[in-house]
């Protein structure tokens, strides 16, 4: 039961993938990567980390695919048409591609002790990943949050526009 | 359901991820296939967390969730500065490096 | 580290402390007179240093070295360097400091009219010149001599070119250079095979006699080039384009005498040849006779000089050939003084009537009472009259060669003593007497202290330092009592009938010249040794260098110039690989992630 409930999600996750990564169209290829983060938000919570399920769907789904679709569009020149998605060199991006999925199979096959069905989950609820978090590695954490104000701050300074300086003088009514 | 099975998963969803990598122009399509990655990446974390019973696993996720947002922002305003500098976001535009 | 080493040290480091400062500070250097008080700040404190060295030596008579060792490799060095202080090189150092001094200070009024950079570069010069010196005349090997050798020879030419914008000057110094370099070879290739030989650089070197002959007659072909011997003699004329202070310094006092220093200092080596030691004689015997004939002739009071000090110079070699080391090197010390005397006051002459022609003087000993008559004692120490500088040391050198090879050496040195008093007769008598030859030489004037005091002190030396011989022979470790002996009596009779016949020709004013020098004459003006130098080096070494030079360009440069294409095509190629663009990079990432992991698995 359990299994088959996992090939299913499995599918969810790896057909919206599929089309997130060939699709011609660039806002459905950002809306079908929701999907497939949906679809492992689902294995999170099937795995016991409903915490993180939950961080996935708000912070991926409602943050970062939001941000992607607000990029496609700021950056599309002619209003009205698709944005596309240009594909190139798929043949040796796909034997690269298999080569490495084949390879990692190939060591997950090679491993031992992987195929025994998964224990209890640790914490249903979050209080564990919540000690993990702000206890065990704090300065990890801390740090992280450093990072993302420095991201914020980055992002901004870079994508501001620069005026030409005549230009702001010119906008001095006189 | 297998930590097998599980890490099966994040395999292929890496190497889809590899195959956009390689194959896409756009500056945008480029992130979502980087993003897809960072999620087979924490998949792997998530699932070792549960196959160990440990939750440093998914601690590692959070973090590193944080830090794929914070790529796609900055990922992101470097592709408003491509577009307004060539007009385009496709990144082999950007090829200043060359000269 | 014992006094006396220290002392000499002192002596090589302050003048090198001056240039060093000269070198450093151009601003400094472009003053001039500032420049110029450093210089000679430098070589007074190296005067000091050198005397209380050599009163040192003179109360202990204990020989000194202080030196470090120099390349070393493997637990072994090369060579060392440092200072000796001995008997040899104490006395050197005096003599070499006290000249550079006097003509410093002579400088200082001789050079007055040059521009102040031109003054300062002067001085720089002069300054590197006392420090080479001063690190050849103490080295404690032949390695270090060879350094301060080649030191000076650069400072010769930087001297002798010295009003560089002066064509002859430049290429007098090029000549120079050449000449000197074509004979330092020989240095070299004596040097290394004194050291397969023995293993050092010392000349206290035991060698086989094949050996020793090899190595000292090329150490003599270095001498006969820097001490201009017959038949290099051709740079030494040309070299008095330089001032003519430089000429008493470096082409008549000290530099030129490096030559012979050299054999003095290598005379344990010259001892076991005695092939070299007959080859020596025979160079200096027809070095003296033949320059004192080309001196005859000059009309240039400089020339006369510099064939002069090619002449005195071949009686050096020719003592040493004979033998006598401290011959050599008395005649060395006194010829210091009285031939860097007779071209300070030919400096002070030619300043004065602005010509080198002695046609253009006379009377000059009344105008000019102070330099006049420092010249004449100058010239009878030259010319060996009995009491005076010379007349010891050339005595001492006609005794040693006296019987030695069918006693002909002799012989051309007594006439070389007949020829040196008669040319310089003829010098005082046509530039100091009769009557003045233009309103230059009628107006002419002494000059200020600094030209008069060096002058005054090197003429007291010249008559006084002949008495010294006993004291410098005793601090060398060599046997000399002065004796009259027949031989003496003859060659300063000799000098007195020299300078009594040209009394007879030139004394009485202005007259032909005798039959017998106008054919001297003849033969100087085809000037028949640059000839030949210059037929061998049109014809053999041009022919040579361009074959050379041929090969050089498209076989050795070729192969360079390949080596440079190959890279260069090679890096083009490489730069394709580059692209600047991000997604190819990302591939090289991908299919390096892809190995990676798959070397992993196969492990």
């Amino acid at each position: 039961m359990e299994g088959t409930f996992f090939m299913v999600l499995a599918a969810c996750a790896l057909v919206p993938a599929w089309l997130a990564v060939r699709g011609a169209n660039l806002i459905h290829a950002a809306l079908w990567l929701g999907a497939s983060l949906l679809a492992t938000a689902a294995v999170y919570a099937m795995l016991g980390a409903s915490f993180l399920a939950g961080v996935q769907v708000l912070v991926y789904v409602g943050g970062v695919i939001t941000l992607m679709i607000f990029g496609v569009m700021m950056t599309r020149r002619h209003e009205g048409l698709v944005a596309l998605a240009e594909s190139r060199h798929q043949g040796r991006a796909a034997a690269i591609a298999v080569t490495l999925f084949a390879v990692i199979a190939q060591a997950i096959n090679a491993t031992d002790g992987l195929d025994a069905p998964l224990s209890a989950p640790v914490s249903a609820n979050g209080s564990a990943l919540g000690r993990a978090l702000v206890v065990d590695h704090v300065l990890a954490f801390e740090a992280l949050s450093l990072l993302l104000l420095a991201a914020i701050v980055g992002a901004v300074v870079i994508a501001r526009r620069r005026d030409p300086p005549d230009a702001r003088e010119a906008e001095v009514p006189s | 359901m297998t930590l097998a099975g599980c890490l099966t998963l994040a395999a292929a969803l890496f190497s889809l991820g590899v195959y956009g990598l390689l194959t896409r122009r756009q500056a945008v399509a480029v992130l979502v296939s980087v993003e897809l990655m960072a999620n087979a990446a924490n998949l792997c974390f998530v699932a070792f967390s549960r196959f160990r019973g440990d939750v440093t696993g998914q601690a590692l996720a959070v973090f590193a969730l944080a830090l794929t947002v914070a790529e796609v922002a900055v990922g992101l305003a470097l592709v408003i500065l491509l577009y307004r500098a060539h007009g385009d976001t496709r990144v082999d535009l950007a090829s200043e490096m060359k000269q | 580290m014992s006094p006396a080493s220290s002392f000499a040290l002192v002596a090589v480091l302050a003048p090198a402390l001056a240039a060093l400062v000269l070198a450093a500070l151009p601003a400094l250097r472009r003053q001039g007179t500032p420049a110029a008080m450093l210089c000679i700040a430098g070589s007074l404190g190296a005067f000091g240093a050198a005397l209380a060295a050599l009163s040192r030596l003179a109360h202990t008579h204990t020989p000194e070295t202080w030196s470090r060792p120099w390349l070393q490799a493997a637990g072994l060095s090369l060579a060392d360097v440092g200072v000796r202080v001995d008997g040899t090189s104490a006395p050197m150092l005096v003599v070499v400091t006290l000249v550079a001094l006097c003509v410093q200070v002579f400088s200082l009024g001789y050079m007055h009219g040059e521009s102040r950079e031109a003054f300062g570069r002067y001085f720089a010069y002069h300054a590197l010149f006392l420090f080479s010196m001063n690190v050849l005349v103490v080295s404690p090997n032949l390695l270090q001599l060879f350094a301060g050798w080649e030191l000076v020879g650069v400072t010769s030419y930087l001297l002798i070119g010295f009003y560089y914008r002066k064509p002859e000057a430049a290429h007098a110094a090029v000549k120079a250079f050449w000449v000197t370099r074509f004979a330092d070879m020989g240095l070299l290739f004596g040097l290394l095979a004194l050291f397969t030989a023995s293993g050092s650089f010392g000349w206290e070197a035991q060698l086989s006699p094949a050996v020793a002959t090899f190595v000292t007659l090329m150490l003599f072909l270095a001498v006969v080039g820097k001490s201009a011997q017959f038949p290099l003699h051709i740079w030494l004329p040309n070299a008095m384009e330089g001032p003519t202070p430089v000429s008493a310094l470096l082409h008549a006092a000290t530099m030129v005498a490096a030559g012979v220093f050299l054999v003095v200092r290598a005379a344990p080596l010259f001892a076991q040849s005695e092939t070299t030691r007959a080859v020596m004689l025979v160079t200096g015997s027809v070095t003296a006779l033949f320059a004192a004939c080309l001196a005859l002739v000059q009309t240039d009071i400089k020339k006369v000089l510099a064939y002069s000090t090619c002449s005195q110079l071949g009686y050096m070699v020719a003592a040493l050939g004979a033998g006598s080391v401290f011959g050599g090197f008395f005649h060395l010390t006194t010829h210091a003084f009285f031939k860097a005397l007779l071209f300070l006051a030919a400096g002070s002459v030619i300043h004065a009537v602005h010509s080198n022609e002695i046609g253009k003087m006379g009377g000059l000993a009344r105008r000019m009472p102070l330099t006049g008559g420092a010249f004449i004692i100058g010239a009878l120490a030259l010319a060996g009259v009995p009491g005076l500088a010379g007349f010891f040391s050339k005595d001492l050198v006609l005794e040693a060669v006296e019987g030695k090879l069918g006693s002909l050496p002799w012989i051309a040195l007594l006439a070389t003593a007949f020829l040196t008093a008669f040319y310089m007769g003829r010098v005082v008598f046509v530039a100091f007497f009769g009557a003045p030859a233009n309103d230059h030489a009628a107006h002419a004037k002494e000059h200020g202290w600094s030209m008069r005091g060096p002058l005054v002190l090197l003429a007291t030396l010249s008559v006084v330092v002949g008495y010294f011989g006993g004291d410098l022979a005793h601090l060398g470790g060599h046997a000399y009592h002065f004796h009259f002996t027949g031989g003496a009596a003859l060659a300063s009779g000799l000098g007195l009938a020299g300078i009594g016949l040209a009394y007879a020709v030139y004394g009485r004013g202005p007259r032909e010249a005798p039959a017998i020098i106008a054919t001297v004459d003849r033969i100087a003006q085809s000037r028949a040794v640059n000839r030949f130098y210059e037929f061998g080096f049109r014809r053999v070494t041009l022919v040579a260098a361009d074959a050379l030079a041929w090969i050089d360009r498209y076989v050795v440069d070729g192969l360079i110039n390949m080596t440079g294409y190959v890279t260069l095509a090679l890096g083009s190629r490489a730069r394709k690989i580059q692209t600047g663009e991000a997604p190819d990079y990302v591939l090289a990432v991908m299919l390096g992630v892809v190995a990676m992991a798959a070397w992993v698995v196969v492990q």
